[in-house]
């Protein structure tokens, strides 16, 4: 039952924030201490009561099943990890208690999302995520701020409206909502009608919250337009929980061919509108697409180690995207404006320490061999032996070094002391796994973990696709072709959306 | 007529909300398109396992007689809730929306907004080169 607590004191101490208004500030670190203590749990000897529970006494055929397996600590770490940065991020500033209340409300919705092993309790999580962030997105007021999380809420809404429907087919043939028994019955008869319907439905719905191209188009724009600390959290954190559902219904449904169609449109889609964007927020948010794709590309291989492979860039691409993001609004805070062009024009004004901090989140981001970026991204592709995806994992490369190349300029000199970064320690937390990834893994996983990141071979790739992905840059830059933005309007999105479902729908039919 | 069941309607509904989604422009009949999806949604999943023979699932259940299955009708509560939510805080939304543009039509929101988004940039842009001189402050 001890694991049922881990969502519930967030929920808790929200609500302890909005009662007690002056406490507000003090239940962000009550959580977040309780969250160490209840995670650090799990490494010492009594990690038995962590054990798999049905919530509330029922029987594990109707009752709520929520599991501690690797794939949730590796969350959930990455949870606590942002939590104490965000939490320092915001430290100086002043909190309003309804701002505490959605925060906790989201850390609290995450924690279940990953413990959870019951479709229909995925889907409501799903939709309280979605109905928070919706609320944090636009939590300024700002106009453009509304319409990005109005499109969020619309086409969130209907992505989980195709779930539903999946999660009916689903009970109406396994009679039940467990992952265990589903997988059962599929494996029973793999050839049964209802598997490529129920599958498609589901991955269609999810898709919308996983940051997918053609179903998530709300992205870039909800991203961008959220405030510093939020946008961290839903880039590095919320996105990737449409990604755990994807991965448990993987473990469950053939899906391998459809992730690695799906990973290819969205990380080179994302990876060639973030060439071509100007804006630093949205750049890292179109970015947030591409690095999605590296995860659905590795999802799709059936080897093993991929999987490891996909949790520890996950893990990875939570500390930097959020590191990158909250540098992004302290130097926004300073000039006034994310535009890539000014900033550089105006960098002698960012504080160093933001400056170093964007440019350890660029080093790592691009795949550069100490940080984490090269040690996650190494298994993905030595565990990928298919050429058509490893091309595309390489492309993928190309595409972020090519993207991250604007950046160059903002760090060449005058390196004079101007200002402070008031969040300069938030930095510091989200910087030791972005260095120390190996050891730390290490340290928690033990030998599970063991990544081939000492080839050489690796090594050089890497360095020769940020090369690379620099000359682009520079042909790129002189032929001045931008995509057009128009399908991230609601109703191309939309369409796309239904497009999209049919697409799947034929692709696990008939291939 | 046995075809008009449970689960054709939801799909009729489905797609006529799903429709009214993309081709009409006013926000508030595309959210009610969007409330129409979501009924869609919790019809099929009330009606998917149901057979008209069935009576109430109510303790105690005489023998020779098909009940309905209750978990379906626990889980489309919570779904309804959820929707509830989802429509009202979205009306709120649209109300903010309403309130400055004057307007439910929802490509001329997006037009406003996107030439907002450009307008508000070049201001930051002006009162920051004015800002130059105050450069050399600690």
């Amino acid at each position: 039952m001890i694991l049922a607590l881990l969502p519930l004191i967030h929920i808790f101490l929200g609500m302890a924030a909005i009662a007690w208004k002056a406490c507000a500030r003090a239940t962000l670190i009550i959580a977040l201490l309780a969250d160490i203590g209840l995670v650090a749990l799990y490494f010492s000897p009594v990690s038995h009561v962590l054990s798999a529970t049905a919530a509330g006494g029922w029987t594990e055929a109707i009752g709520i099943r929520l599991m501690l397996d690797s794939l949730a600590l590796d969350f959930l770490l990455l949870t606590v990890l942002l939590e104490a940065a965000v939490l320092i991020y915001l430290w100086r500033q002043r909190l309003h208690p309804t701002f505490v209340l959605l925060l906790q409300f989201l850390i609290g919705a995450v924690m279940a999302l990953v413990l959870s092993q019951d479709l229909f309790n995925i889907y409501v999580i799903l939709e309280l995520l979605t109905l928070v962030s919706f609320l944090l997105v636009a939590y300024d007021r700002r106009t453009f701020q509304i319409w990005a999380s109005l499109k969020y809420l619309i086409l969130a809404s209907i992505g989980m409206s195709i779930f539903l429907i999946g999660v009916a087919i689903v009970y109406a043939n396994v009679g039940s909502l467990g992952f265990a028994e589903i997988g059962v019955v599929v494996a029973d008869n793999p050839q049964a009608g209802w598997i490529p319907l129920a599958a498609a439905l589901l991955t269609a719905g999810v898709a919308v919250k996983a940051g997918i191209l053609i179903f998530s188009l709300w992205l870039p724009d909800a991203h961008s337009a959220a405030p510093a600390a939020i946008s961290a959290f839903l880039s590095a954190l919320v996105i990737k929980m449409g990604v755990v559902v994807l991965i448990r219904l993987a473990h469950v449904f053939p899906l391998g061919p459809t992730l690695k169609i799906l990973g290819t449109i969205t990380g080179i889609g994302g990876a060639i509108y973030a060439m071509s964007s100007r804006d630093l927020k949205r750049m890292l948010a179109f970015h947030t697409l591409s690095q999605i794709g590296y995860l659905l590309i590795g999802m799709s291989v059936p080897e093993y180690g991929a999987e490891s492979g996909v949790l520890a860039y996950a893990m990875a691409h939570g500390s930097f995207k959020a590191l990158l993001f909250l540098a992004a609004g302290a130097a926004y805070d300073v000039v006034g404006s994310t535009d890539i062009g000014h900033l550089i024009l105006e960098r002698h004004r960012i504080p160093l320490r933001t400056r170093s901090a964007l440019l350890l989140g660029t080093l790592a981001i691009v795949g550069l061999p100490p940080f984490d970026g090269y040690i996650a991204k190494a298994p993905l592709l030595a565990a990928t032996h298919d050429w058509t995806s490893q091309i595309v994992l390489i492309l993928l490369g190309i595409g972020t070094a090519a993207s991250f190349a604007k950046l160059i300029p903002l760090f060449k000199g005058p390196y004079r002391r101007v200002g402070n970064d008031p969040a300069w320690e938030s930095y510091v937390v989200l910087a030791l796994p972005i260095i120390l990834f190996l050891p730390i893994e290490r340290a928690l996983f033990g030998t599970a973990f063991t990544l081939p990141v000492m080839s050489w071979f690796l090594a050089v790739e890497s360095i020769v696709i940020v090369a690379v992905g620099w000359l682009v840059y520079r042909i790129h830059r002189r032929l001045r072709v931008r995509p057009s933005e128009r399908l991230f309007r609601l109703e191309p999105a939309i369409f796309a959306l239904m497009i999209g479902f049919i697409a799947i729908y034929l692709v696990l039919r008939f291939l | 007529m046995a075809w008009i069941n449970g689960t054709t309607i939801a799909m009729v509904l489905f797609a006529i909300g799903a429709t009214a989604l993309i081709v009409r422009r006013d926000l508030v009949i595309k959210l009610l398109a969007l409330g129409l999806i979501n009924s869609s949604g919790i019809l099929f999943l009330i009606s998917v396992r149901f057979h008209p023979q069935m009576t109430v699932p109510i303790l105690p259940v005489p023998d020779g007689v098909l009940i309905a299955d209750p978990l379906p009708q626990a889980l489309v509560l919570s779904a309804i809730v959820i929707n509830f939510a989802i429509l009202a805080l979205s009306l709120v939304f649209v109300m903010l929306l309403v309130e400055r543009y004057h307007s439910t039509d929802c490509e001329r929101i997006e037009h406003a907004v996107e030439t907002e988004k450009a307008t508000l940039g070049s201001q930051n842009l002006a009162t920051i080169s004015g800002s130059d001189e105050t450069e050399g402050r600690p």
